[in-house]
């Protein structure tokens, strides 16, 4: 019997010991001496989150009673795993623009009016459009840190050695240019005038450059539009259609990695893209030798209305519901928010700046290329996502239409109407 | 019950205690949980609301949770009776008598200590269409290899190939039991004049089915869960929800991930599961019954 009871007792040791290890986890609140920590988990990665570790840095040395640590975390399931837990494993993170009603709804998001109207910060300076994304039912829970517009990059030695002076403006050039700008050696090809289209932004911007919507103005999706559907034709009809799938897919299968100096576009494997701003940081790291320009993206030649579409995200900050520091998170966010750290910050990660005051900063001067995505921000065409709650579920289903559509196995027609049966569901 | 034997339930009680509080806290209780979730409406954050029979009621109409389940079946019906099959010819091989055998033996069980997401990462190179050994090597007798990982008939088969690579630890488990078939056996069985094939068929095949049922059932229960290579071959940028192109690798293991996790569907996901938990019940207990027919035990 003894040895049953020591046993026991043991064993009720050891429950203990756990109970109080769970109860620890993560409770180190700095209520004692010394600085609190607050844990920043980002989605930037490589030369981006050295550039976010700077100004943390500086942060850091501007007082005493904060310390911020920077986590990189470049992965959305994780970030969103992270916030479902009783105790936040980070105090603040960012996202996007899209987003925000999705996790607001859910209770995910700490409201941030509170934190506002204590301190009097002016909101008054953000561009409008993108401060509207970050409110859901009237309360704000992100705030804008970035803005990024989508443009046509074009590879200028590609486009000469083609015999074509300019980069096209209407949607009927940039057909005849890809024409052009593709080769063959036998039924292989070797360059593409245009590809990865299928990539989410890209083929949203160009819905919209064909003149789609793909929110009406209550928020509701709309995949399925002339415009939607005309531009998903452009891209079959001057791909795949033309080239043969097989033979696209096998050539993008070689691509490397995005974030590269392997970037398809970087070495000269495809002519044109739509990308956004970031490339007037990306490419002078990965590709400083790389011939390039910058054009607004193409219109329908009957369309001229059209002229200058281009897409605008946003990046946010944002407190979780589960921070175990909120008021501090909020005077780090504050900082970042801040006209010196905001340029700083957006001049590193060639980032256009989410305030208005901010846009025709000098600093921005030595970005090659720059000025055109931050010209195209000014455009009575520039368009956005709607922040809805089923945001995720949309992007979901259009990424996946988009597939079927690229490796034509539906028309367009076909993928965007399965796609607004869906949307019915969307709740 | 006399002094003793309470004495001595509460002593094996007290050795089994690190387990059974183990399985209480962290797996009965979430099964518990999940039992209860997948009849409502929850989103991991706010509290769930009670929907009944919805979320079952809703697969029925779901055609990604159709993919998903005819996905998975697909890579354990043809991955599984592949990787047995291989293995039992491997170790066959392995149970010849020449020299340097402990060498082949090691260099065999080998792939199956490397961490699966590595040797995902390294597959996901090794079938690039353009760029991969594997095209490589087919292309040494004038065929063009498939675009493994972008073409949806293909991308199963990939992860199926790449499952085949590990089939050193069945192999291994086989090569055990064909060293415990008794060599009097083959010698009567000689005797009686079996050529090879006689006496694989009349002599090792049966004592190795029960080992085969044990590998085939494992191997069943663990094909209906994969999760790992699909989801590491289909991540994107930012890990954003996949299923591969066409969600031809839209498992079912990531379909209630992705429902869980991205989503915010965890009633839909804990109902996903359950059913999972049942198919894969009914699959085993088919073969158990199977079993009858075709495992033979002891002499």
């Amino acid at each position: 019997m003894e040895v049953a009871v020591k046993l026991a007792r043991a064993f009720l040791a050891a429950g203990a010991a756990l109970a109080l290890l769970a109860g620890c986890g993560g409770s180190d609140d700095g209520s004692g001496d010394g600085p609190t920590e607050v844990v920043f988990s980002y989605l930037w990665a490589g030369a981006e989150a050295q550039a976010l570790e700077q100004v943390i840095a500086d942060f850091n040395a501007s007082q005493t009673k904060i310390r911020v640590k920077g986590v990189s975390n470049p992965d959305f399931q994780k970030q969103l795993a992270a916030m479902s837990s009783g105790k936040g494993s980070f105090d603040i993170s960012d996202h996007f623009g899209n987003g925000v009603g999705a996790w607001a709804s859910k209770g995910i998001l700490a409201p941030l009016d509170e934190y506002i109207a204590k301190d009097g910060f002016d909101t008054a300076d953000f561009v409008p459009s993108a401060l509207e994304q970050m409110k859901y039912e009237g309360k704000t829970y992100s705030m804008p840190i970035a803005l990024h517009t989508q443009m046509l990059l074009y590879n200028k030695k590609l486009l000469s050695e083609a015999g074509i002076a300019a980069p096209p403006q209407t949607t009927e050039e940039w057909a005849q240019a890809i024409a052009k700008l593709t080769k063959r050696d036998g039924d292989k090809l070797t360059q593409l005038g245009y590809a990865n289209a299928e990539i989410g932004t890209s083929l949203t911007t160009l819905g919209y450059a064909f003149g789609g919507e793909w929110f009406d103005g209550s928020g509701k999706a709309t995949p399925n539009n002339p415009g939607t559907v005309a531009a998903a034709k452009f891209y079959v009809d001057n791909v795949p259609g033309k080239y043969g799938v097989g033979a696209v897919r096998t050539f993008t299968s070689g691509f490397g990695e995005y974030a590269s100096p392997q970037n398809p576009f970087y070495v000269g494997k495809v002519a044109t893209v739509i990308d956004g701003e970031w490339q007037a940081a990306f490419i002078k790291k990965n590709a400083p030798q790389l011939e390039w320009g910058v054009a607004p993206i193409p219109y329908p030649a009957s369309r001229p209305d059209l002229e200058d579409t281009t897409q605008v995200t946003t990046s946010t900050l944002f407190i979780p519901a589960n921070a175990q520091h909120k008021a501090e998170a909020w005077e780090f966010m504050k900082y970042l928010l801040g006209k010196e750290a905001m340029v700083k910050f957006s001049h590193a990660l060639a980032n256009l700046p989410a305030r208005t005051s901010l846009l025709g900063d000098p600093a921005y001067a030595d970005l090659p290329q720059f000025d055109a995505w931050l010209q195209a921000l000014k455009s009575p065409n520039a368009k956005a996502l709607a922040s809805t709650p089923w945001a995720a579920q949309y992007s979901t289903d259009l990424n996946s239409a988009f597939d079927d559509i690229a490796q034509m196995r539906k028309t367009p027609e076909q993928a965007l109407a399965a796609v607004a049966e869906k949307t019915g569901s969307y709740e | 019950m006399s002094k003793v034997t309470a004495r001595r339930q509460l002593q094996g009680l007290a050795f089994a205690s690190p387990w059974l509080i183990g399985f209480t806290l962290f797996i009965g209780g979430p099964i518990a949980a999940s039992a209860f979730y997948s009849f409502t409406d929850f989103n991991l954050f706010q509290s769930p609301d009670f929907v009944g029979l919805d979320n079952f009621r809703a697969m029925l109409d779901d055609e990604r949770f159709t993919r998903s389940l005819l996905n998975t079946l697909y890579l354990t019906v043809v991955g599984v009776p592949l990787g047995l099959g291989l293995a039992l010819l491997v170790a066959l091989a392995l149970n010849a008598d020449v020299r340097g055998r402990a060498l082949y033996r090691a260099v065999v069980y080998l792939p199956t200590i490397i961490p699966i997401v590595v040797a995902t990462y390294l597959w996901r190179w090794l079938l690039n269409a353009q760029y991969g050994y594997v095209n490589r090597i087919i292309g040494v007798f004038g065929v063009d290899g498939p675009t493994w990982l972008e073409d949806p008939a293909w991308t199963k088969p990939a992860v199926v190939l790449m499952g085949l690579w590990t089939v050193g630890g069945t192999a291994v488990i086989y090569l055990a039991a064909l060293q415990d078939v008794p060599a009097e056996r083959y010698e009567a069985a000689a005797l009686d004049g079996a050529g090879a094939w006689a006496r694989f068929r009349y002599v090792t095949w049966p004592a190795l089915t029960p080992v085969t049922l044990f590998q085939l059932v494992v191997g069943v229960i663990a094909g209906m869960q994969i999760f790992a290579q699909p989801y590491l071959l289909t991540q994107s940028r930012l890990n954003q929800a996949a299923g591969g192109p066409d969600d031809s690798l839209l498992t079912y293991g990531t379909y209630v991930f992705q429902n869980a996790f991205v989503h915010l569907k965890m009633g839909y996901a804990s109902a996903l599961g359950w059913v999972l938990f049942l198919v894969t019940m009914a699959i085993t207990a088919v073969l158990l019954l199977s079993s009858r027919r075709w495992v033979h035990y002891g002499s």
